[in-house]
């Protein structure tokens, strides 16, 4: 218990520290926006009473708190390009990539799991290095070359979905899911990959050590030896690596919703940067970073569930 | 000494990189065509006279492809030379001092870590601004810091009170000298599948910005691809040849790192 509030606090903390540091960068970078907004000719009374609107007349850590709070509220300013509230923008936007991600993240941990336990009967084959090579070749190619493929050849050949128009997630939710599926693989391929590739590692290592020698030579099958003692301690560090792949897939998921024409925030976010309609980036590089650190917390707090000896701050 | 089986993975992804570097090095002496021009019939399939086919406005694919290499290899390397050594110097002084800087850095390096690579290349950009050229290598090579800086730290760490270090150290050499002479050569074994993966994540990096369309790099392999993505039932070899250059620089280099690895733990 005094773990789990320690780690929490510390996931509290890290957030605050990413937002402080992220809305730093933008106010130093950004210049003067309604200026921007409104072009050189523009008279001092417009300009105030835009840069009021905006709130940008207000002090660097009212501005900051304002908009920190903002993401309880809803309230996380205006966009400068489309002049609407930020939230209104982006808030079925945030849907659908979080959508897409949890479904490349069950596809990952589904699939790499037991090809990682697997993985390891080849270990020593005559075939092993055939194994290894496709592992680094799925590694190489590149999600967004995978969609283009898949979106041509299921899309546009076989007709499985239409790309570019993603159904609606809240009346058409299987349709939706359906289509999200197919870029979800492509982000997935290269991540399952690297797991098997780590959780191989894993299980190598924990195969040499004596409880295992002790479990066979007592007669256990090396089956059984594999899926029940083996498994169980390799979770730890299968657990903490799935959860720094969330990254990587939020990573791969901007590039793959430009590919796909999914209507999500990394689209949102590439074409924002274009506008350079700061308050529109800044809210979604934090929305995707809070989203990180907060699985990344998730994946401590099981691991500590399943080892307890990690909840005295030792190591495995 | 027991003689060093030969190495498989190092082979084969030497093999492949250096054929790529080879046509890499070619493709910025001479291309069959110039890349941008005009060269014959549009969307033509793949013959000998154009290797890879042509494009929508009828440009030569292989020449295109091959400035492609140049442009997407040479902003990897300057990527991952910033990375690295940034992120060496900041892992060998935290590593080896320790102590409250030690502290500070891994904290920030902690909050970095929850930006995802290309997440941080966007910021970045977006903060330099996506229109100058350079934005892109800057951005890349800031995003690789925090991972070389971890690999590097730990390697530096543990070799700091070793029995040769503190002799070094008894004889009175100075501390840059111990880091420079001394741990610096003996964190190859950690610094060399650190670099391959760093080069590998580089040129993935650079395709993505590039397919998004962030920078104007138009020469670069993951422009095309995206330029490429709107002929694919026109001009399908544009893509698979700009996919598959692609998808073998990142298999040769892996391999290597792969091998790098092995010969690691054998030895």
């Amino acid at each position: 218990m005094k773990y789990t509030l320690k780690r929490i606090g510390l996931l509290l903390i890290t957030m605050l520290l990413v937002s402080f540091l992220t809305f730093l960068a933008f106010s130093l970078v950004s210049g003067d926006p309604a200026q921007t907004k409104l072009g050189t000719e523009a008279t001092p009374e417009r300009l105030a009473a835009l840069r009021h609107e905006w709130g940008l007349d207000q002090p660097f850590f009212v501005r900051y708190f304002r908009w920190l709070a903002g993401f309880f509220s809803g309230n996380l300013g205006v966009s400068y390009h489309y002049s609407k509230p930020v939230w209104d923008l982006i808030a079925s936007k945030v849907e659908v990539t979080l959508c897409m991600c949890l479904l490349s993240f069950v596809i990952i941990t589904l699939v790499s799991i037991p090809l990682g336990i697997w993985s390891y009967r080849w270990v020593g084959g005559p075939f092993d290095w055939l194994r290894t090579a496709f592992n680094q070749l799925c590694m190489a190619v590149p999600p967004f070359f995978t969609g283009m493929l898949v979106s041509y050849g299921f899309g546009i050949v076989l007709r499985v979905f239409v790309p570019g128009d993603v159904p609606d997630l809240h009346t058409q939710f299987g349709a939706a899911v359906k289509h999200l599926f197919f870029a979800a693989v492509c982000i997935a391929i290269p991540r399952i990959a690297m797991t098997i590739r780590m959780m191989r590692s894993t299980v190598i290592s924990e195969m040499n050590k004596s409880y295992v020698r002790t479990a066979i030579s007592r007669g256990n099958d090396r089956h059984a030896v594999l899926t029940k003692h083996v498994l169980k301690n390799s979770l730890v560090s299968t657990i903490t690596f799935l959860g720094q792949t969330m990254a990587e897939i939020i990573g791969g998921s901007i590039v793959v919703e430009q590919v796909f024409g999914i209507p999500g925030l990394g689209r949102f976010l590439v074409a924002s940067i274009g506008y350079r309609d700061y308050p529109v980036v800044q809210t979604i590089v934090v929305i995707l970073a809070f989203w990180v650190v907060l699985v990344g917390t998730i994946a401590d707090l099981l691991n500590q569930h399943i080892d307890p000896r990690l909840r005295l701050g030792g190591k495995t | 000494m027991k003689k060093q089986k030969l190495n498989g993975y190092l082979v084969a992804g030497i093999l492949i990189t250096a054929l790529l570097l080879l046509l890499t090095v070619y493709g910025a002496i001479h291309t069959p065509y110039s890349p941008t021009a005009y060269t014959g019939a549009k969307f033509e399939a793949p013959s000998a006279a154009h290797l890879f086919g042509t494009d929508k406005l009828g440009r030569d694919i292989f020449s295109r492809v091959l400035k492609g290499m140049g442009t997407t290899l040479s902003v990897a390397l300057a990527t991952v030379a910033i990375g690295a050594v940034a992120g060496t110097a900041v892992g060998a002084a935290t590593g080896y001092f320790g102590g409250l800087v030690d502290d500070a850095l891994m904290r920030i390096n902690d909050a970095l870590t929850a930006f995802p690579s290309i997440l941080m290349a966007l910021l970045v950009i977006s903060l330099l601004g996506p229109e100058h050229k350079y934005s892109l290598i800057l951005a890349l090579g800031i995003v690789f810091i925090p991972s070389f800086a971890r690999v590097t730290r730990t390697a530096f760490a543990s070799l700091r009170d070793v029995n040769y270090i503190t002799s070094a150290r008894l004889m009175g050499a100075g501390n840059l000298r111990i880091l420079l002479v001394h741990l610096l050569p003996n964190t190859g074994r950690v610094l060399l599948p650190a670099l391959t993966i760093g080069f590998n994540n580089a040129v993935l990096a650079e395709a993505s910005m590039s397919f998004l369309r962030i920078t104007p790099l138009e020469t670069s392999l993951g422009y095309m691809l995206s330029e490429a993505q709107g002929m694919l039932s026109a001009a399908p070899w544009y893509a698979l040849s700009t996919g598959i250059v692609i998808a073998l620089l990142v298999f040769g280099v892996g391999l290597i790192g792969e091998g790098l690895q092995q010969r690691n733990k054998e030895a």
